[in-house]
């Protein structure tokens, strides 16, 4: 356990309500003035919150905690046994600050940051099945983003224009439904949800169901070319292009309750979400629409390209949502809950608990030229990141970010974890263990993102040979291992547990395993059945 | 068996679990696992699952029945096709020659025949007749075995609240979460993948064991909603394997062939007895090939000779075992069929009028309601939606139709606004 001597907060409020320009922090005295790093300023802003709102707190996690929790945010998986003894033996005062920057700079994060965006682009269950499937070449396309570190309102740029390879199955997967791609862009982007208005004026909000058509009007252009596929079983992916016809508008036929069948609707002109109508030069009398050919490779160019209008006033720097909902979902990724939440929320009457800081996030981050990389340095590496997970709140996403949240691993991370813990790198988790893992951890909340345990999960870790594999004795393994260890039994155990859990044992832990591995002449059973046993804690099953 | 350190019973235990745990101090160590599945059957613990009250067991028509070729035959009329109506216990009132055990147990029934709905096709014709909302509006909704398991369902059973059986549903709990999931079985009882442990008992014990010790090491610690959740799904995951002879039919089916037809969607039907005997609040078992595009009357025949006795024989195995006014039997499909004979002297989908019929738990028998014109072609008296169907059978059930959920800050009705129970319907 941490003493609390190490967590300021206290001192911090005091001397900020002093307001003058100092004050101290556990390493000595900083101003804050415009070089103070963004992860001072955070904490600032919490621990003023909490002594505002009278909240009890943790204070800082040990090492161990804080080893998993960063491995698994910033890399999807958790530290080797080697990587946990290294961390934790290390006495550098810095080693937190040192390992995140070493965490960031490796391969591991982009391909976790592809995951997530990838995700957060698609859900678990995107439509068009056929086409959304097999995403390499999107995944491909996003990882190089990530690999350049390139800021956040330029990729999306890329994204919205969708003429770069790969980028195309974000439109793709809404395959000419323009009022489906409307609702999810808003969502992601813009942290608006408009569904409401699809149907009928939004009850809660200014929105009504002209904003929604407006919004449809940027997207009813485009039109998604099949060009074919490529690779072959279980490798083969669609490729597709996205064109841009110069005509066609979104026809409103008002609220769908009063709806009559064969009342034709009114074309709605595109306009920007709570903003301006699109300005649009008028088609010249005797235009004709260009044919789009299933096939042909390169697609006739708009006369006007709505698009192109779209991603400029998207991206802007004074977008009302764009930057804010970047940093409110980034800020999520790390801290649980967003400070409005959920993420993709803002449009509702809930009010942010913590405004000014979302608005020095938003500001920072749009000086900061929209850099991701940046932005999460700043994140884990301050105290509210660090925080413990223990404590009384049964809340998985505390309101106030007292305590570190709660989250389950995604499906990936669970087998990667597996993976890294059974001690077998060779290990090959694609294939049907992939599918396996994926449909049973794959939505594991409810309808309002709180986790529920499922029957069938562990059905599936209790008795299934693709779990079993990542466990039973191998050349090498963790499990092979602790057998040919000549160690004590005490010794070994640690090894387990750092491997699989990132931590040594307790005391009564320790003496209980020790027991329990000299039970049975067999040993190679009780080796495995003890490493399942860790594997299938709840304390796995989470980052906390 | 964990208690913790001042002897008190954790929240994962309970009263069935306080059961097995005598069960266990009587045959000692190791056998548990043998003896519990035995103690389902007891007088006694279906006596505790009576007392919790109502069930549902749905009959789900794969395809979707013809209403004229069942419980709302047109005879003389063009639209009437080849079969002939038989006289049924209610005066006046005739159902299909081929449906004739349950012609003798109308007065269980309450029928619809004018259903009036809005998804003509199959897969979203399915979504909507097990959530009473549209697929379109890609919205997560439940399924109605999703809904009742967290309503009346004892959240400390051993068993799963939603069992289900053959071509079923499609949408799953959706906002309520893998806690309340559908449990797939076979019609013969089989269960799942993942079922069957790879270590023999004795290993298994003592490493399920060393996983309660250290959930309760870490319990200390971590009392999140989260990490309990995980504690009390992995016990559940347990105590289902313990439960697994339940499932097992094939001692007691031979002895129920004869009154259920010998068919495994007859077997399905008599394993949905068992289990909700023993406490399962919702069962649904599926019945094939009803989509007769193409020779709806040999389709038909051939369904109708397997619906007959298994149905029948439930609703008489229920009342039989004093379950029944305790248990609703829900009989439909996605869709009805048209009145129109196409080419192929099949029935397309339709969805204008047509049948759904209600029986036990919570509904009055003897019971027609509501009608479709001369020729069948549309619904002439009291139309019927989804949501009013749904909002007939949560009333049956004593679930409020009403009950609000959120979807993140969404709020969200177990049926849709408007919905309105059948009273004629209802006990």
């Amino acid at each position: 356990m941490v003493s609390k001597s190490t967590f300021y907060y206290s001192k911090i409020i005091a001397l900020i309500v002093l307001s003058v320009g100092s004050l101290c922090l556990a390493h000595g005295m900083v101003t804050i003035n415009e070089s103070t790093p963004l992860r001072t300023i955070i904490d600032n802003h919490v621990s003023n919150h909490w002594k505002e709102e009278k909240i009890t707190h943790q204070g800082r996690c040990d090492d161990s905690t804080f080893l998993r929790r960063i491995y698994l945010d910033l890399w999807g998986t958790i530290p080797s046994h080697d990587e946990a003894k290294t961390f934790l033996n290390d006495q550098d005062p810095k080693k937190r600050e040192k390992l995140i920057t070493f965490l960031l700079s490796d391969p591991q994060f982009i391909q976790n940051q592809t995951n997530q965006w990838d995700l957060i682009l698609f859900g678990r269950n995107p439509p068009n099945q056929d086409a959304t499937r097999n995403r390499t070449p999107f995944k491909q396309w996003l990882s190089e983003k990530f690999k350049t570190n390139q800021p956040f309102d330029q990729w999306v740029r890329e994204l919205i224009i969708a003429e770069q390879e790969g980028s195309e199955l974000f439109y793709a997967q809404f395959n000419n439904k323009p009022e489906d791609l409307t609702e999810s862009f808003s969502r992601i982007f813009l942290g608006t949800q408009i569904q409401c208005a699809r149907c009928h004026d939004h009850p809660f909000t200014e929105l009504s169901q002209k904003d929604f058509y407006g919004m449809t009007g940027f997207f009813v252009r485009l039109v998604v070319m099949d060009q074919g596929s490529s690779g072959s079983g279980e490798k083969q992916f669609k490729k597709f292009k996205i064109g841009e016809k110069s005509s066609g508008e979104v026809l409103f036929s008002g609220n769908q309750k009063e709806l009559k069948p064969g009342k034709k609707g009114e074309p709605v002109k595109p306009k920007f979400l709570s903003g301006a109508l699109l300005e649009e030069p008028p088609l010249p009398g005797n235009f004709k629409e260009p044919e789009f050919k299933t096939g042909t490779k390169s697609l006739p160019k708009p006369l006007f390209s709505r698009k192109e209008k779209l991603a400029d006033w998207t991206t802007a720097s004074n977008n009302p949502f764009f930057a804010r909902a970047a940093v409110n979902r980034i800020w999520s990724q790390f801290m649980g809950r967003g400070i409005v939440h959920p993420v993709d929320d803002f449009g509702s009457q809930t009010k942010p608990i913590l405004p000014d800081l979302l608005d020095t996030l938003t500001k920072q981050f749009i000086d900061h030229k929209f850099d991701m990389k940046w932005l999460i340095n700043e994140l884990v590496n301050s105290q509210t990141y660090q925080l413990d997970g223990k404590g009384e709140n049964k809340d998985s996403l505390p309101a106030h970010f007292e305590r570190a949240r709660i989250r389950p691993l995604s499906a990936e991370e669970i087998m990667a974890a597996m993976k890294t813990a059974g001690g077998d790198p060779s290990f090959k988790s694609e294939g049907s263990t992939g599918e396996y893992f994926r449909r049973y951890f794959g939505e594991p909340t409810n309808g309002l993102g709180d986790f529920q345990g499922s029957l069938s999960e562990h059905l599936f870790l209790n008795n299934s040979s693709n779990v079993r594999a990542f466990i039973s004795r191998k050349k090498g393994n963790l499990a092979d291992t602790l057998i040919l260890s000549k160690e004590p039994w005490e010794q070994r155990v640690d090894r387990m547990f750092l491997s699989v859990l990132t931590r040594l044992p307790k005391d009564p832990e320790r003496v209980k395993f020790t027991a329990y591995l000299q039970s049975d002449p067999k040993t190679e059973s009780l080796v495995e059945e003890a490493i399942w046993v860790l594997m299938n804690m709840s304390e796995f099953r989470f980052n906390h | 068996m964990n208690l913790n350190n001042n002897g008190k019973c954790e929240n994962i235990e309970h009263i069935s679990r306080r059961t097995m745990l005598k069960a266990t101090l009587a045959t000692g160590t190791g056998n548990a696992i043998a003896n519990w599945g035995g103690l389902f059957n007891s007088q006694s613990i279906a006596q505790e699952a009576q007392k919790l009250g109502k069930r549902c067991i749905l009959l789900w028509m794969n395809g979707g029945a013809s209403q004229i070729d069942t419980f709302d035959m047109k005879p003389g009329k063009s639209t009437a096709g080849p079969f002939r109506e038989i006289q049924s216990k209610l005066p006046g009132y005739k159902v299909c020659e081929y449906l004739p055990k349950m012609a003798q147990q109308v007065e269980k029934l309450g029928i619809i025949r004018s259903m009036r709905t809005a998804s003509p096709d199959h897969p979203d014709g399915i979504y909507h007749m097990h959530t009473c909302y549209k697929q379109s509006e890609r919205m997560p909704h439940p399924e109605l075995g999703a809904m009742i398991g967290k309503y009346i369902g004892n959240k400390d059973s051993d068993l799963p609240s939603f069992v289900r059986m053959g071509p079923t549903g499609n949408a799953g709990s959706g906002y309520l979460g893998p806690r309340y999931e559908p449990f797939g079985i076979e019609r013969n009882g089989n269960m799942p993948y993942f079922t069957t442990p790879y270590l023999p008992p004795a290993n298994e014990t003592r490493r399920n064991d060393l996983l309660r010790f250290m959930e309760n090491e870490s319990r200390k610690d971590n009392i999140t909603d989260a990490f309990e959740s995980h504690r009390v799904a992995k016990e559940r995951s347990w105590r289902l394997l313990r439960a697994k002879s339940l499932f097992d039919t094939s001692k007691d089916w031979p002895k129920h062939q004869d009154l259920y037809g010998a068919s495994d969607f007859g077997r399905g039907c008599f394993l949905a007895r068992k289990l909700v005997e023993a406490g399962v609040p919702f069962v649904e078992i599926g019945q094939d090939n009803y989509d007769s595009h193409a020779d709806n009357f040999v389709c038909h025949k051939a369904n109708m000779q397997i619906l007959d006795p298994a149905w029948s024989g439930l609703l008489i195995d229920l009342e039989r075992s004093g379950l029944l006014q305790d248990t609703l039997v829900v009989w439909m499909g996605e869709v009805g069929r048209t009145p129109q004979i196409n080419n192929r002297a099949g029935r397309d989908h339709f969805i204008r009028g047509w049948t759904i019929v209600l029986a036990g738990g919570g509904i009055k028998g003897g019971v027609v309601y509501g009608s479709t014109d001369a020729d069948g072609r549309d619904v002439a008296t009291n139309p019927v939606s989804e949501g009013d169907l749904f909002a007939t059978i949560y009333t049956a059930l004593g679930v409020n139709p009403r009950a609000k959920h959120y979807v993140g800050t969404r709020p969200i009705w177990a049926t849709p606004e408007g919905s309105k129970p059948i009273k004629e319907l209802l006990a």
